[in-house]
């Protein structure tokens, strides 16, 4: 049966007495799924049965809000976000935006090495690689890079402009996502912005690499706009700013 | 575009076999004959078959051009440990290439060449590409793929040195109730090894849907490779699952000592296999509706499906001879 449809249980039927027990234990045992036999890869190796299972955990670690996300409703998308080291900013960003438009979202960057590759391309990962990011543009998807990690959360750091090429190419719009988190916060955000507009039509290598600086600099004024974030115990609101 | 000639060369395998009689019903086919090692492995009834030997190159050489073949489909590839063992399955595919693709190039009337490539023709490097289209750089890591890219080097050359069109193309892993795929093999094992901390995806075809692209390709005159793949993936993991084998977890270096127990009960593992299991294996196959017209039905996780739905054995049941005899 298809995913989503209602089934219907003839009454007379003593399959209908336990149906109420099956759905709970299917609630139930949701994370045992992950051992049932029906595929939930994509083409692209994206299970959506493991992220609805681990789900539970990244929400017990963030709790995300998510804000212009109307932008991307439709079409293939190419979201420039900012990061930090060692927060994994892409994977969720690309988890909360999934979450919030219903819709599979990936994420570049994931090794190729195993145990992490395979994990994290089961999580929706990409390799940073252009025709990777190009391919799965192609394909209409949306695709979350990280920004060159900086050590301070309000900067944004340098866009690599052989992976904004890729959109490029594939005249698929790239938009700027600031996001606000902290280590020691549950609290973060993800705010989207419309898609860039090029100031100048470039035939040539320089179409990505002044949309890479435009990005780096929408991106900057996108997390100016939004602020820090505090703490709310006085005296210890830098804290927040992770 | 009537009455077109059309050569298939490895028309007594099953894809070979199956490409045939769907060219027996095509309109534009006028003529049909076809070359192989072995018969066809169903009726044909418009198509001429000459069985010769791949190596015995003067009448390949002498059938062909007799024949004169507008369009030649090159299906006489053999996958490694599918029929007949790496080393001879090298050999053949390339004393087939040279022979039949090297007739082909001396008939007048030739214009369009389609050769059966892989999937495997990509590689699965470190860092490769998780799912390569057709521009993607060619990088075979096994010995499958390198056939492969032999195979659509000979044919290019063919096309460059004749003047005529060449298609190519790169079908993920052939499954279906009798083609010989050592992939099928070794998922329809009781016991099922499978690369525990990678597990990943991979894409396959069936048979009847490859078939249909090749039609199609010679129709429309294919000049390019092209990916086909059944839509969807799936992990070895849930095809063992699926099937209700055993899955037996390997991590490495085991591989090794599984690949030769599972040669010793029936199942060798070539090492593009061992790469399916251990890398995974997909392809864009997008393209194909926009180029061919047509793109396989059937999903790669119902393929599957199929596979575990074939009987092991089919039992015939034996006439009733007392009735016969009171007759």
């Amino acid at each position: 049966m298809a995913r989503g449809t209602t089934q219907i249980i003839p009454l007379e039927t003593g399959e209908a007495r336990y149906a109420p027990l099956a759905n709970v234990l299917r609630v139930e045992t949701n994370p045992v799924s992950l051992v049932g036999p029906s595929p939930t890869v994509d083409e692209w190796g994206r299970d959506a049965r493991l992220i609805s299972v681990l789900a539970p955990i990244a929400h017990a670690r963030w709790d995300v809000a998510v804000g212009g996300e109307h932008h991307l409703r439709r079409g293939a998308a190419l979201v420039v976000v900012n990061t930090r080291r060692f927060a994994l900013t892409p994977v969720s960003t690309a988890l909360a935006l999934s979450e919030a438009l219903g819709r599979p979202v990936r994420f570049a960057g994931r090794p190729d090495i195993v145990p992490f590759g395979p994990f994290l391309r089961r999580v929706g990962g990409l390799l940073a690689d252009p025709d990777e990011i190009a391919g799965a543009l192609r394909a209409g998807e949306i695709v979350v890079l990280g920004a060159r990690a900086s050590r301070n959360p309000r900067h944004a750091g340098a866009i690599d402009s052989a992976l904004i090429a890729a959109a490029v190419r594939e005249h698929v719009p790239v938009h700027v996502a600031a996001t606000l988190g902290s280590m020691i916060s549950r609290q973060a955000r993800v705010e989207v912005a419309a898609a860039l507009r090029p100031r100048r039509k470039r035939r040539g290598p320089l179409a990505e690499v002044e949309l890479a600086e435009q990005a780096q600099r929408g991106l900057q004024d996108l997390l100016d706009e939004l602020g820090g974030t505090r703490t709310a115990v006085p005296g210890l609101g830098w804290l927040g700013e992770g | 575009m009537r009455g077109q000639r059309v050569l298939v060369s490895g028309m007594g395998s099953e894809l070979g076999s199956l490409v045939a009689s769907l060219l027996e019903s095509q309109e534009w086919v006028g003529a049909l004959e076809g070359i192989d090692i072995d018969p066809p492995r169903r009726r044909l009834r418009k198509a001429v078959f000459h069985r010769i030997e791949p190596h015995d190159r003067a009448r390949v050489v002498e059938v062909v051009t007799r024949f004169n073949p507008h369009v030649v489909i090159h299906v006489a590839v053999w996958e490694p440990d599918a029929r007949v063992n790496t080393v001879t399955a090298r050999q053949l595919t390339h004393d087939a290439a040279t022979s039949v693709l090297g007739a082909a190039a001396e008939c007048p009337a030739l214009e369009h060449v389609v050769v059966r490539s892989a999937a495997e023709i990509y590689g699965r490097a470190r860092r490769s590409l998780t799912r390569p289209d057709e521009t993607a750089p060619l990088d075979p890591t096994s010995e499958f793929g390198r056939m492969a890219a032999v195979i659509e080097q000979t044919a290019n050359d063919v096309g460059n040195r004749a003047g005529v069109t060449v298609g190519a193309l790169r079908l993920a892993p052939v499954l279906g109730p009798h083609v010989p795929s050592p992939l099928g093999r070794l998922l329809r094992m009781p016991i099922v090894p499978f690369s525990v901390l990678a597990d990943p995806p991979f894409a396959v075809l069936r048979d009847l849907d490859a078939a249909d692209a090749f039609v199609a390709a010679a129709r429309v005159g294919l000049a390019e490779p092209l990916n086909i793949a059944a839509p969807g993936a799936i992990t070895a993991w849930q095809a063992i699952l699926r099937g209700r084998r055993l899955p037996v977890p390997n991590v490495g270096p085991e591989w090794a000592i599984t690949r030769r127990i599972s040669h010793l009960f029936g199942a060798p593992v070539p090492d593009h296999v061992v790469e399916t299991l251990h890398r995974g294996r997909l392809i864009d196959g997008g393209r194909a509706r926009e180029i061919l017209g047509v793109s396989p039905t059937v999903t790669t996780p119902e393929v599957i499906d199929r596979l575990y739905a074939w009987p092991s054995v089919i039992h015939v049941i034996q006439p009733n001879t007392q009735h016969r005899g009171a007759a």
